[in-house]
């Protein structure tokens, strides 16, 4: 399904497969299946990824509860909490307070099965998989900017469908890497990767962040990207990335005792003068503390 | 409404009463060649002995007290003649360990309409500099209307003497005893700020204090010899904390490799019981 033709039909977001129900006024939940091509280093769910599940997710109430205005994501933060387990991941969200200019939400990303129930393990019910919270800056109707006009009446259910990810999500962006020790990462700006804006969709710029951080930590501590899990996000959109490549850079911030680590990670427009896009925090573990504490 | 100083107790400057705690001195740095950006803030503080957590150094807690109070007035000084009040913040911390002095720095990455996006940075000057923190505030952009706060420029707050009689961050923030998912703050008049409202710092000191109960209170197995500290903190404000008490309610997310999640939801019980804010904290065995 596609709204106002967004998003097109070779896109991410179908690649990805996502499911969506808005469950009242103010809540709803989106739903994608567990693949390798969105694993994280250590077997998960990739921050990223889940991020682009929240985002969606929170879009989806932001346009029912704003509508006829529309909104862009503000900042975006999502914090993991335990393991992935069961075939599918659901974020599920819930409005914290409308404002005038600004609406608040949050979200509980959990483990499900195909159809979309809590799974059971043990006889309980897992820790969720994630936090997460958004904010939406509310922006007037008719606003020319978005390629997306709502409707007055949006479906209670929704699907974006596609052929699926033939290959890692990194690689079907395509993310290059430039200096992984300074997180100089590279991603194209192309409408595969758009938003309603034209510009790059915010889980692309969630999963950009996600690897360039990875990038610089791993080397900090004598490896690569693949030797850290990125744990937390949190993002601050500052402004669209239309004209592209889109180049990122990290600062690394520092390492604990037990290889947990910070950065910084800044995202630029290379196209439109270097216009600073994104900031966004990222905090990793190394795969091994993680393994260490799931085994 | 007006903007009162010391309303009630004409020994308490609210614009300053809570980063003078911190000893937090403060000065603008005006852009280059006179530039019309705005200002970047520096700030230094010391790390007093009653002011350390579990970890070591100046809980987290108050770093973000700090944070708040220099990230506000690099905010509010961006926007004049209109007035901003915090929206959210979110700090990762990346070192719980201190030396002092503590170097705070502010520069605005966005200045909109109806937002101002600051990023803030803080060293350990003591510890040859090491990185402590990172975080990033979103301050709304008011209307000031009648409120008017009078700033000399360059903007410069020396840093304040030491307490006479010190007293632990929890005491100074009116944060009641207690242990489990729920720990309260008593909203007296100097933990206002000029505008009448619970400053932001506060808000976060109970953060940071009810996530460390919670865990400990849910899993007593995820504190260290130390205990726990909190670190990764993400805080939107959603309304005004008018009233109190104030009520912060914690649920534990979950527990992996020493880390501990745990979801806060802060309650004006005196009024109508609303939530007014929402957010984050990871704790950490220490």
């Amino acid at each position: 399904m596609a709204f106002g033709g967004y998003p097109p039909p070779e896109h991410l977001l179908g690649d990805l497969g996502m499911e969506a129900v808005l469950t009242t006024e103010t809540t709803a939940r989106v739903r994608t299946r567990v693949t390798p091509q969105v694993a994280s280093p250590a077997g998960g769910v990739r921050a990223g990824v889940l991020a682009t599940l929240v985002d969606i997710v929170g879009g989806a109430i932001a346009a029912r509860v704003l509508r006829p205005d529309w909104m862009a994501t503000a900042d975006l933060t999502l914090q993991l909490v335990g393991p992935v387990l069961g075939p599918c991941v659901e974020a599920r969200g819930s409005v914290v307070r409308r404002g005038r200019t600004t609406l608040v939400i949050e979200a509980l990303v959990v483990g499900v099965d195909e159809d979309g129930n809590d799974l059971v393990v043990d006889g309980r019910t897992p820790d969720p998989v994630a936090w997460a919270s958004m904010t939406f800056a509310v922006l007037p109707a008719q606003n020319p900017a978005s390629s997306v006009q709502m409707a007055a009446d949006l479906p209670m259910r929704w699907a974006f469908t596609g052929g699926g990810l033939e290959l890692p999500i990194l690689d079907a962006l395509p993310v290059t890497v430039l200096d992984g020790a300074v997180g100089r990462l590279s991603v194209p700006v192309r409408p595969y990767l758009h938003n309603s804006f034209r510009a790059i969709q915010g889980g692309v710029i969630a999963l950009m962040a996600e690897a360039a951080g990875a990038e610089a930590l791993g080397a900090a501590q004598g490896g690569d990207g693949s030797t850290v899990v990125v744990t937390d996000l949190q993002i601050a959109y500052l402004a669209l990335g239309k004209a592209g490549p889109i180049v990122s850079e990290a600062r690394v911030l520092g390492t604990g005792p037990d290889g947990r680590a910070g950065a910084v990670v800044e995202l630029r427009d290379a196209g439109a003068d270097d216009r600073l896009m994104t900031v966004i925090n990222v905090t990793a573990e190394p795969v091994a503390l993680l393994a260490r504490a799931t085994s | 409404m007006t903007v009162s100083y010391s309303e009630g107790r004409p020994d308490i400057d609210r614009r300053r009463h809570v980063s003078d705690y911190f000893r937090l001195e403060r000065w603008e740095v005006p852009p280059p060649d006179g530039g019309e950006g705005p200002s970047s803030l520096l700030g230094r503080a010391p790390v007093e002995p009653h002011q350390r957590g579990a970890g070591g150094g100046l809980r987290t807690g108050g770093l973000l007290t700090s944070l708040d109070s220099l990230g506000g007035i690099t905010s509010g000084l961006a926007v004049l003649p209109q007035r901003i009040v915090t929206t959210s913040l979110m700090a990762t911390v990346s070192e719980l360990s201190h030396v002092g002095p503590l170097r705070l720095q502010a520069d605005v990455l966005r200045r909109g309409r109806t937002s101002v996006v600051t990023a803030l940075d803080v060293v350990d000057e003591g510890a040859g500099d090491c990185h402590v923190a990172a975080a990033t505030m979103t301050c709304a952009v008011l209307d000031p209307g009648a409120m008017q706060l009078e700033f000399e420029r360059p903007f410069v707050l020396a840093m304040p003497e030491p307490q006479a009689d010190p007293v632990r961050p929890e005491e100074f923030f009116c944060i009641e005893p207690g242990e489990g998912p729920v720990t309260r703050l008593r909203l007296e008049d100097q933990l206002r700020n000029p505008w009448g409202i619970l400053h932001g710092g506060a808000v976060a000191m109970l953060a940071d204090e009810a996530a460390c109960r919670a865990t400990v209170a849910a899993h007593p197995g995820a504190a260290g010899p130390n205990g726990v500290a909190a670190t990764d903190v993400v805080l939107h404000y959603l309304r005004p904390v008018k009233v109190g008490p104030v009520e912060a309610r914690c649920t534990v997310l979950g527990t992996r490799a020493g880390r501990t999640a745990v979801r806060v939801a802060i309650h004006d019980a005196g009024a109508d019981d609303r939530m007014v804010t929402v957010g984050s904290v990871t704790a950490l065995a220490v």
